[in-house]
Parts: structure tokens; C-alpha cells; sequence
């Protein structure tokens, strides 16, 4: 019984919890609540795999319970299951849940079965991972905060907008201006990424009128450790919400551009992205889910780009060796 | 300016009379064919008018006894009265308004036209009513077609306030719906995956009777048999496995009528028509109305529900539930994290009465008055159009019936919609238990 691993599901709505239990109880050992609070205290006792908590709830929101899910259990897979996909939802659900997956109800059951089991094979294997390797870093660094720039040492960021207010923002913040690229088109910024190792992008999601989460989902999919900061002023939805199951984006930043937050956010992707160094086995929760309909997002992506995008899958770091 | 708006239209080039004509002259030119349509004729000096002759007066003269005799070798400035003269550029309404005040009545003369104050023509003051009167038709014409767009605009801006509406609505009973979708179909999902394996282990146990049965019994296949069934009725055995699914029928069922409670109180909204209908039941409207503005009203919004008996009414539901959904999301606006809203209904003298009241942070005096005008809101731009409390207004007057709020700072806001259960025989005021005279915003109590 206790090699099933343990997921625990957050919804005001009881007949949720019952249904989901039923599908689950098989496979998982089910914990549920209607309460936030409660799930937290339920974080702090044992250990849960995978988390999955509705957003609309009476005392506590879904992004405030997967935010203090992030601080009482990192370990912890997040996932949020809801009905109102609202901007709001979105943008914290990635910003302050970090989640791994956004996903909508009414769902497919075996998609789920198959999204819940993979994040609970990863958290499984960060649990085995951070017990022979306890690693305290994150405490640390919130000790001494080094000033930004000192903080961008040695990464290389990227930043595909047409708009210069962007790069101005970040090259004012970082002052090391060698190591910002500045792309105005798409081409020119994966041919750049084809050549240097960048730790960094910072995208708009429309260049030239086009919608490019395709390509900047799949740069992900072929090269997970690089971090992406989408800027968009667009409110589309259901792309965003793509952007989150295929391109794992790390941060939504809405436009025009709030400094604070571009630097709160940066900040956090430079100290992830060396966390991520350190330990490489926490590359794992920004796994992309498989798309769908693989060849139609093909199809949006130019034929030089994807030539880049093979380049950048070839200089990737096998993650087979890099992960235990 | 064009001349057929000025004064110059009216212009008729008479030839003026000399300062040094004498009376007789004048009376001569008058019985000619050239001026028998004048009253008055001008005198001008050096082409500066200087005064004006009546016919009138030159008749007075006249008609005395050896006025003829006296007067007729008299120049004609002896009989000469001041002119009422206009500048030719002036606009007809404005040369209008300066000739009736300052000419004599009854009238017995002519105006003055003038250049730069020299003489050019004399304007008769029938024409001048001739072109007033034009003018004012053609006005009334504009001013009709004016009032039509108007109306028209007006009707369309009502129309997509009420789409507005519609659509914001529409969208929360769709993310409403979600959730009894999400876990009915997820339900019926286990449930097949169950029936499967139940089939299976149904298919097997009528192998082990047939086995059972059999005339030669095979003890091995039978005790395989009979292991299997075991085997696979065991997950049935365990955690109570159909006694969940019992519950999951009944949540199932749930969620389905759910959903089509939901599906019903939005055709009792959509509908366009603004038909009357016998028999309804307000109480009813207010629930439908709770309804659709659950999404809205869930989280943050405890509902106190007071209803009376109420008679039934004859009115149009769906307008009604639009003023009612508007009031209540109204209410839930005003309420800043979290409070509560208590609905109260109640009956006499012919009056149906409803008060929805909120713990809001309440209107500003100065604010209240204009609450109902159109365009007034409150919202940031983009948000509200101004138009959903006046369109409620309207909506309650066509029913013949009353809207009227108080409210109180930091305490809420109250609203009483008053509607007469016969329209047609309206008592001008509806009964005193419906006042709302203070603006004391207390916490009601049920009757």
C-alpha cells in the first residue's frame, strides 16, 4: 500500500473530490479537502506527490494554496484543475504557483490519469534525488540578495521584442549589456540561440504580427533549461494556458512592461537557472507535455527556424546523464 | 451666411423720398400702382434714412378738416416717425426678434433695410412672418429627424447593454457549468471503466455455474475458475467500492439537474420578447435571478432570503430578472471582500414589494441622485456602461410600478421596487409599509 504514491486534491466542491477520489483510488493513495488551509497543514505532514487544487474556493484561492504548496513542500508536483480560466488565474498560477500543468474542467479522465502520473514519477524522483542530496541553497540566497547584476554574472539572456523598451529595461537593470542579445525577428534570435548558451529569454509572444508560442513551445521541448519570461499584452486564454502545458513558461509578464516585476522576475529565473545547474534533476518539472497536434504547430514554424530549433536540440546536455 | 437666411432676401428696392418732399408729393406716390402694396415709404437724406412716412399717418393728416390745406405744402419731415431699420447681413431670426420688438402696433409700417447704415430697401413685415414660418417648419423637420436617430440610438445603446449583459452572463453559467460537467462526466468515465470489469467477472462467474453444472465435474478447472472470480471480485469487496458508486449515480444526477436549472434560468433571461405573462411568480424571478449571478455572488455574497407570499403577478419575467440580476450583481460589487445581501418580498393593497438590500460600502449622497440618469456609473471606463440602473428604471415604470433607494455611507444600500398587481387601475402611491423615506440603512427583519 505505501508504494503508491500520495496525491491530494483541493475543490470547494465535494462531488469533485468524490469523483476524482474514485478515479485515483486505484493507483494513489487519495487525500482530499474542501478547506486551503487544511491542505497546507496536510503538506506539512507527510509527504504528497502531486497536488491539485481548484481555483475558486471560499477562503483561500487556488494560486494562495499552490504558492504556500511551493514554500511548506517544494518537492510537491503542482496542478491546477478549474472551470474559470480568468487572466488573473492564469498569470498567478504561473508566476506565484510555479505549476506544472493548467488544467481545464470539464477533463478527459485518462488525460489526466496520464498528466497526474507523470508528475507524480517526477516527484517521486526529486524526493530520491533531494534525500541523497539535501541541498539548502534556496534558504541561502534569501540571506544576502546580491544585487541583480551581480546576480546576471556569466548568463546569457536573450530578448526577442520588436519594442525597445524591453531591452532597454533589462540592459539598464543588468548594466553587462555583452551578454543581452537583443532579436527583433525570429530567425535572428534562434539563429542566436543555435550558437550560444543562453540561460534566458525574455519573448513577446507576437512579433510581427504573428503569434510565435509554436516556436518558443518547442524551444522548451528541445531545450529545457532554458528559462522563458513571456511578455504579452494580448489576453488570449486558452494560448496562454498553452504556453504553460507545452512551453512551461517560467514567468507571464504583462505588458507594458511593470520594472519591478521584470526584475523580481528575472531575478527569480537567474537563481532558479543556477539551481538548476546544481541540480540537475529539478529540470524534470518543466516537462512539456507531448502536443497534440504535432504536425499542424509544425506547420507555424518556418523552415529556417526549425532548423535552428534541431541545432539547439543537438547542443543540449544529454538530459539522460544529467538526471538520475 | 447665405442671403436666404438673412435679412437681405427680404429686400424690396423702393425708391426713397426726399427730406424735402413735401406731403403732397408723398400722397401722390402713394395712390400709384408702384407702392400700393407698402405701408410706409422711407425718407432717406444722402442715402441715410431718416425717418418713415405711414400710410396711416398721412391718412390722419388728411382726413382732418383742412389737414390738405395745413400740411400739403409742409415737407414730409413734419409727419415723419423714427424708422425701425436692420443691416441686410443680419440673420432673419435675429432681424425678427429687433422689428417686433421696436416696431409700432398695430402694425401701419414697413422696415428699413441698410448697407453700412445706407438706405437699400424696405422689408415688409408679412414676408418676414412668411420666412419665419418657413424656417420653423423646416426646424421642426430637422428636429423630428433628430429626435428619430436619436431614439434609434438610444434603442441600440439599450439593446447592447442588454447584450453586454447577456454575454457577461452567458459566460459565467458557462464557467458555472464546468464543474458539475467536470465531475458528471468523470463519474460516468469510472463508472464504464466499472461496468467493464463487472461484465468481465459476470461473463466468468457464468462459467463457474456452467462449470457447476456440468454433468462431469472438472475439479481443477473449477477451483481455477473459482480463484479467478474471487480474484476479480475482489476490488468490489474492498473500500466499499458500490457504495461509492452508488454516490457517484447520485452526484451524477445531481450535477445533471444542476446543469439544467442552470440552462433553464438562462432562457427565462434570454428571451427578447418583452411578452407579459400572466401568473408570475416574483419570488421565483428572484431565485433565477440568484441563479445566473451565482458566479458573481458565490464567494464573496451570504444571501438572506425574506420572502413573503406574494400574489401573482402579470408582467414580463424576463425584463424583470434583467433589473433584478442587475440590482443583485450591483450589490455584490459594492461589497468589498466579504457580505451579505437580503432579499425581502411582500404583498398588500394591491402592491408586490421587493427590497434588495446590501452591506456595501453604500452610495454618496451626491452620487444617488444621479444613479439612475443614463451614462452615470461609477466603473472605470470600459466597465459599465451607466445604462444598466436607468434601463431599470424604465423597465419598473413600464410596469407601472416604483424604484427608490436609500443608502448609508460604510452601512449599504437598499433598493424597493414596488409594482401594482393591476397595472391599469394604479393607486397613485403604493402602500406606506413600502417607504423608504429615510436614509437609515437598517438590517431587516422578517416579518
Amino acid at each position: 500500500m505505501s508504494d503508491k504514491p500520495t496525491i491530494l486534491f483541493v475543490d470547494d466542491e465535494e462531488r469533485i473530490l468524490r469523483s476524482l477520489k474514485m478515479l485515483f483510488m486505484g493507483t494513489f493513495k487519495v487525500k482530499t479537502t474542501t478547506d486551503g488551509r487544511e491542505a497546507i497543514e496536510m503538506l506539512k505532514q507527510e509527504t504528497v506527490h502531486v497536488l491539485v487544487s481548484d481555483q475558486r474556493m471560499p477562503n483561500m484561492t487556488g494560486v494562495e494554496v499552490l504558492r504556500e504548496a511551493r514554500n511548506v513542500s517544494p518537492n510537491t508536483m503542482r496542478l491546477l484543475l478549474t472551470g474559470y480560466s480568468d487572466l488573473a488565474a492564469i498569470v498567478g498560477s504561473v508566476n506565484e504557483g510555479e505549476i506544472f500543468r493548467y488544467i481545464n474542467k470539464p477533463w478527459k479522465s485518462e488525460e489526466i490519469k496520464a498528466i497526474v502520473e507523470q508528475a507524480a514519477q517526477i516527484a517521486i524522483q526529486l524526493g530520491s534525488a533531494s534525500k541523497s542530496a539535501p541541498s539548502k541553497q534556496v534558504a541561502a540566497k534569501i540571506q544576502a540578495e546580491p544585487s541583480i547584476s551581480d546576480e546576471a554574472e556569466g548568463l546569457k539572456i536573450l530578448v526577442l521584442d520588436e519594442e525597445p523598451s524591453t531591452y532597454e529595461i533589462i540592459e539598464e537593470l543588468i548594466k553587462e549589456s555583452k551578454n543581452i542579445h537583443w532579436s527583433k525577428n525570429v530567425e535572428d534570435a534562434f539563429a542566436h540561440l543555435s550558437q550560444e548558451t543562453v540561460a534566458i529569454v525574455v519573448s513577446e509572444v507576437r512579433i510581427q504580427d504573428e503569434d510565435i508560442s509554436a516556436p518558443l513551445k518547442t524551444l522548451k521541448r528541445y531545450n529545457p533549461n532554458i528559462l522563458t519570461l513571456v511578455l504579452t499584452s494580448f489576453q488570449d486564454t486558452k494560448s496562454l494556458i498553452e504556453l504553460i502545458n507545452y512551453g512551461q513558461v517560467y514567468r507571464f509578464l504583462p505588458k507594458p512592461i511593470h520594472k519591478g516585476l521584470l526584475e523580481k522576475s528575472l531575478r527569480a529565473a537567474m537563481q532558479h537557472y543556477r539551481a538548476m545547474q546544481a541540480r540537475p534533476e529539478l529540470l524534470m518539472r518543466h516537462v512539456v507535455e507531448k502536443p497534440k497536434e504535432a504536425e499542424s504547430t509544425a506547420h507555424r514554424i518556418s523552415d529556417k527556424v526549425l532548423g535552428y530549433l534541431k541545432k539547439i536540440r543537438a547542443r543540449r546536455p544529454d538530459s539522460s546523464e544529467a538526471v538520475h | 451666411m447665405k442671403t436666404a437666411d438673412t435679412i437681405a432676401s427680404l429686400t424690396l428696392k423702393i425708391p426713397s423720398i426726399k427730406p424735402t418732399n413735401t406731403v403732397n408729393d408723398v400722397a401722390q406716390l402713394f395712390l400709384t400702382d408702384d407702392f400700393k402694396h407698402l405701408l410706409s415709404l422711407p425718407i432717406v437724406d444722402k442715402g441715410t434714412p431718416v425717418g418713415l412716412i405711414s400710410r396711416y399717418d398721412l391718412n390722419k393728416v388728411y382726413l382732418k378738416m383742412y389737414g390738405r390745406e395745413l400740411y400739403g405744402r409742409q415737407p414730409i419731415t413734419q409727419l415723419m416717425t423714427k424708422a425701425v431699420s436692420v443691416e441686410r447681413e443680419q440673420p432673419i431670426e435675429a432681424a425678427s426678434q429687433f422689428i417686433t420688438r421696436n416696431i409700432r402696433f398695430p402694425i401701419m409700417e414697413d422696415f428699413v433695410i441698410t448697407e453700412n447704415g445706407q438706405y437699400v430697401g424696405v422689408g415688409i413685415v408679412l414676408d418676414l412672418l412668411k420666412a419665419m414660418e418657413r424656417r420653423v417648419l423646416l426646424r421642426t423637420k430637422e428636429l423630428s429627424k433628430a429626435y428619430q436617430s436619436l431614439k434609434e440610438s438610444q434603442a441600440q445603446l439599450v439593446q447592447s447593454e442588454k447584450m453586454a449583459s447577456l454575454g457577461q452572463m452567458v459566460a459565467g453559467v458557462a464557467h458555472e457549468i464546468n464543474t458539475p460537467l467536470g465531475y458528471v462526466r468523470n463519474n460516468v468515465e469510472v463508472t464504464q471503466n466499472l461496468f467493464g470489469q463487472t461484465k468481465a467477472l459476470l461473463e466468468n462467474y457464468e462459467q463457474l455455474v456452467a462449470l457447476l453444472m456440468a454433468e462431469t465435474m472438472d475439479e481443477d478447472a473449477l477451483g481455477e475458475q473459482l480463484g479467478l472470480v474471487s480474484e476479480m471480485s475482489e476490488p468490489f469487496r474492498e473500500e466499499g467500492l458500490l457504495d461509492s458508486m452508488q454516490d457517484l449515480f447520485k452526484d451524477s444526477l445531481y450535477g445533471v439537474d444542476q446543469i439544467s436549472e442552470l440552462v433553464m434560468n438562462l432562457k427565462d433571461f434570454s428571451r427578447l420578447d418583452q411578452a407579459r405573462t400572466d401568473n408570475v411568480d416574483i419570488n421565483k424571478c428572484l431565485d433565477s435571478a440568484l441563479n445566473i449571478g451565482k458566479n458573481v455572488l458565490k464567494y464573496k455574497v451570504t444571501v438572506k432570503k425574506l420572502y413573503g407570499e406574494l400574489p401573482p403577478l402579470k408582467c414580463s419575467p424576463s425584463q424583470l430578472n434583467q433589473v433584478f440580476l442587475n440590482l443583485l450583481t450591483n450589490a455584490a460589487q459594492a461589497i468589498e471582500d466579504k457580505g451579505t445581501i437580503w432579499i425581502k418580498t411582500w404583498a398588500d393593497g394591491g402592491w408586490v414589494h421587493v427590497t434588495i438590500q446590501d452591506s456595501g460600502k453604500g452610495i454618496a449622497p451626491e452620487v444617488i441622485k444621479k444613479i439612475f440618469d443614463p451614462f452615470f456609473t461609477t466603473k472605470p471606463v470600459g466597465e459599465g456602461t451607466g445604462l444598466g440602473l436607468s434601463i431599470s428604471y424604465k423597465i419598473v415604470e413600464q410596469h407601472s410600478g416604483q424604484i427608490k433607494v436609500a443608502s448609508e455611507i460604510g452601512k449599504g444600500t437598499k433598493f424597493l421596487i414596488s409594482l401594482p398587481l393591476n397595472p391599469e387601475s394604479v393607486q397613485k402611491n403604493p402602500a406606506s409599509t413600502a417607504r423608504l423615506d429615510s436614509n437609515e440603512v437598517t438590517e431587516p427583519e422578517a416579518d
